[in-house]
């Protein structure tokens, strides 16, 4: 339990400016951009290892609980501490501790966010690829907790495919060291990957070793409309059975796309009734060649097909797209846009189908749904806006959700392709994992034994 | 609950697109000093939370620049709801000391900085007060008593043309505005002289009266900036071309909020050089003067004008901006050049 002595300890660890117990701070570190709710006791921003090992091993003795935060930005309430007890706040650990771009790596603490990283690797020639829709904003420890990944991820990954190794304050305050900076290495069980992912259920992540890559020459955006989503769905799979793996593959819906104008209306999208974007990166030469392609197969499915004529006008189509979830919301002022049953992934030779479903399940409630997402690798966002004062509107978005989460099951899909089980989609965990269940809660116990940290996620 | 709507707060989806970008936020680096926080304290006063100092810290340290309201994807107005949750809290009587001293002193005296000396004393000849003219000069509190200079040549120089001054004008409502305080006595009086007057156009050289004008007052008035009253005029004014660089801070009052940027840069070009700050237009950085930041919180407000002074260019000879309160804290913030206003800037090319 926590009491004010061991609030005044853990503030002598960190610091009167890092420690908080104001109602008013507290409450604004009640949630994440999920509908899951929780009050911390306590809010501490740890600014080095040494403290964060120091906190736990108090909050080990005295079975508090502890959760991890980056910036918040999670759609699955993974930072949201519903047993109250400490979040640790790690967006003051934000520093670059080492540029190594001979070895390709650079290592970073946990609390950097992913575009200032990219910023401060440009210069360099090299970039971090994971992008999510929130790059602007979410935290390197929040993507690698998460397994991150976003419009890229088609050609370039997860954020597991670029950390190499972590530094890793376990529940009992001890400090530990996975991965190398090799990149290859098969010495042991691989602990990275069992962190990645781990959304902070196993441990605080304070340092991370991040492969990046060279940025590629050139870059080319292929805008190609179509009739319905379910022609898209079927020039996605064609394109990727092509052989051509584009750097990007995003699926629009025609609501979408009237968002998106909305938000930017410099963009002006052709009002179809969908869009899907192509990119493609690499040698001049690779890109001419992915772009002939990628038109050729789409031909005859699609209404309509461009490229984009410049830098300026790729970079605009991109960010808007970035924030297009949330820009939903615009379409009607008595709606906002509500992150439940959002992140489906079914394999890729079922995306036509799954577009049919969601279609038909928004005819069933009488729900617009509006799809966008990582189409190339089979990520589909459904996007809900209801009238937030409006109970009737709550049953059926969450009936929905919950119809969504059970079809992406049942054809071999997952309930979260990339923003995590948090508190959100737990109760699915039997169903989607089986008995494999049982063996992450065996880990659990043994890495974490009191259960104190990020307790109630993740269905362990 | 009247000034509170739900639904708006609603509008959030707790993004964090806002957070980061927040300048004071950027500052403390605490949820509750972000735009999302201010939106979060705002529902949670709804909900009961408890108006303690933290809650009127978090609502009053911002200074309404805008910027999030900008960024933010989903369309809400953290901007509007700040300022509606601090005038919530004001009429339950909860308010910092600072909110009440600007509340105090603008009630009891026509303006916030508790001035008791005669307004227009920087005048030279009473008669430049005319019964009935097309154009009013709105002069405003810090012109009056911060920049009566200034303010003596620029209304030296808007008199030619038939521009004349509110006989007894008071502050145009704005501090109130901002910090949660009802400023309708001020803006009353103020109507009631332009319409006597016969304006239909009033011009001001601050930013904060310009957005209060423009917005809070009853529709049907004109109002332009002076740089945009002037920057149509310029080849009346025979200027000459200078041989200087110069850079332009945006009032966030003025350009992000109100979609003034060309009038400013307009004369500035016919002028001289103009070398963009590092953040300009729609994404300039605030000053961190407005909102009654720099009186409440003096300290934060200072390390903003800070940051806002490491976007100067390299190799320019002056930092020209069009608004008396951006001025006098960019002036706090030791800046490495001179900071001047654009009336200055255009006396320059005149002489
Ligand atoms: C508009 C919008 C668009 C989005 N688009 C995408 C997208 O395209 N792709 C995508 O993958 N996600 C997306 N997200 C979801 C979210 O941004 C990601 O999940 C992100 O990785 C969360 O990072 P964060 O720093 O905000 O972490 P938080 O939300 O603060 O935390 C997320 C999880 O990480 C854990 N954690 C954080 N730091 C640490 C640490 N140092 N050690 C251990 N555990 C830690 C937390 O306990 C929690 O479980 C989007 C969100 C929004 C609001
Ligand atoms: S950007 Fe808008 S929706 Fe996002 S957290 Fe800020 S106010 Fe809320
Ligand atoms: S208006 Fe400016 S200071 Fe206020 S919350 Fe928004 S970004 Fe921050």
């Amino acid at each position: 339990m926590l009491n004010v002595d061991l609030i005044e300890k853990m503030r002598k660890i960190v610091g009167k400016e890092n420690l908080s117990i104001s109602s008013c701070e507290l409450y604004c570190y009640s949630s994440d951009a999920s509908q899951i709710r929780g009050v911390p006791e306590v809010v501490i921003k740890p600014l080095s290892t040494a403290q964060v090992s120091e906190i736990i091993k108090i909050a080990y003795a005295h079975n508090i609980s502890v959760t991890a935060r980056g910036a918040g930005t999670g759609l699955s309430g993974g930072c949201v501490p519903l047993e109250g007890g400490i979040v640790l706040d790690m967006s003051a650990m934000n520093r670059i501790v080492e540029m190594d771009f001979d070895n390709l790596q650079v290592v970073v603490e946990p609390g950097i966010v992913q575009e200032k990283l990219n910023k401060a690797l440009e210069p360099y020639g090299f970039f971090f690829p994971p992008d999510p829709g929130s790059s602007a904003m979410c935290t390197l420890g929040g993507l690698i907790a998460n397994n991150g990944s976003g419009m890229r991820s088609v050609k370039y990954g997860t954020t597991r495919s670029y950390v190499l190794g972590l530094e890793v304050v376990m529940a009992d305050g001890e400090i530990v060291r996975t991965g190398s900076k090799t990149m290859k290495s098969v010495a042991g069980y691989s602990l990275t990957d069992l962190m990645v992912g781990s959304e902070g259920t196993l441990g605080i992540i304070t340092q991370a070793i991040i492969k990046v890559r060279a940025i590629p020459k050139d870059r080319s955006v292929i805008f190609a409309s179509f009739d319905n989503p379910e022609l898209a769905g079927k020039a996605v799979v064609k394109v990727l059975a092509s052989g051509i793996v584009p750097s990007a593959c995003e699926i629009l819906d025609s609501n979408i796309i009237r968002a998106i104008n909305t938000y930017d209306p410099k963009i002006g999208l052709p009002l179809a009734g969908a869009i899907l974007l192509f990119e493609v990166d690499g040698s001049e030469a690779e890109v001419k060649e992915g772009v002939n392609l990628i038109v050729k197969t789409c031909e005859g499915l699609a209404s309509g097909i461009r490229t984009a004529s410049d830098k300026k006008e790729r970079d605009e189509i991109w960010a808007a797209r970035r924030l297009a979830g949330a820009a939903i919301s615009r379409l009607d002022p008595m709606r906002t846009r509500v992150y439940v049953g959002e992140d489906v992934g079914v394999p890729i030779k079922e995306i036509p189908k799954m577009l049919r479903k969601v279609d038909e399940i928004s005819k069933e409630f009488n729900l617009p749904i509006m799809t966008y997402g990582h189409i190339g690798d089979g990520n589909l966002h459904t996007g809900m806006c209801i009238d937030m004062l409006s109970d009737e509107d709550w049953m059926k978005l969450n009936a929905a959700a919950d119809r969504i989460h059970r079809t992406a099951i049942a054809m071999g899909g997952t309930t979260t392709a990339e923003h995590g089980v948090g508190s959100a989609r737990s109760e699915y965990m039997r169903l989607e994992l089986g008995n494999a269940l049982d063996i992450m809660i065996a880990i659990k116990k043994a890495l974490d034994p009191k259960g104190i940290l990020n307790p109630g996620k993740m269905g362990v | 609950m009247s000034n509170l709507d739900l639904r708006s707060i609603l509008k959030c989806v707790r993004c964090g697109t806002c957070r980061s970008v927040c300048p004071i936020f950027e500052q403390t680096g605490w949820e509750s000093a972000s735009s999302r926080g201010r939106m979060l304290v705002a529902h949670g006063i709804y909900h009961g939370l408890e108006a303690d100092q933290d809650v009127l810290n978090s609502l009053n340290t911002c200074t309404t620049c805008g910027l999030c309201e900008q960024m933010c994807p989903s369309g809400a107005s953290p901007t509007q709801i700040v300022q509606n949750a601090r005038h919530h809290l004001v009429l339950k009587g909860k308010m910092t000391d600072s909110q009440a001293a600007l509340r105090d002193e603008a009630t009891s005296k026509g303006n916030p900085l508790g001035e008791t000396r005669y307004r227009h004393a920087w005048l030279k000849n009473a008669s430049d007060i005319k019964e009935h003219a097309p154009y009013v000069f709105f002069v405003g509190c810090l012109g009056s008593y911060r920049y009566p200079e200034l303010t003596r040549r620029t209304f030296d120089l808007l008199k030619k043309f038939d521009v004349t001054l509110i006989p007894e004008e008071v502050c145009c409502g704005s501090p109130l505005l901002r910090t949660g305080s009802d400023p309708d006595f001020l803006i009353s009086k103020n109507l009631e002289q332009i319409k006597k007057i016969g304006a239909h156009t009033i011009i001001t050289g601050c930013a904060g009266c310009y957005t209060t004008l423009r917005n809070d007052y009853p529709d049907g008035l004109k109002v332009l900036h002076v740089s945009e009253f002037l920057a149509e005029r310029l080849s009346e004014m025979n200027l000459k071309r200078l041989d200087i660089k110069v850079t332009y801070h945006d009032p966030c009052h003025l350009g992000r909020c109100n979609g003034v940027f060309d009038a400013p840069r307009k004369i500035i070009t016919s002028i001289c050089e103009l070398k963009e700050m590092k953040t300009h237009h729609q994404q300039s950085r605030c000053c961190g003067a407005g909102g009654g930041v720099l009186k409440g919180y003096p300290d934060l407000s200072l390390a903003l004008s800070k940051k806002r002074l490491e976007e100067i260019p390299e190799g320019v000879d002056y930092l020209v901006t069009s608004c008396p309160l951006c001025r006098t804290n960019l002036q706090r913030g030791g800046p490495k050049v001179e900071v001047i206003d654009i009336l200055d800037l255009l006396e320059m090319a005149m002489k």
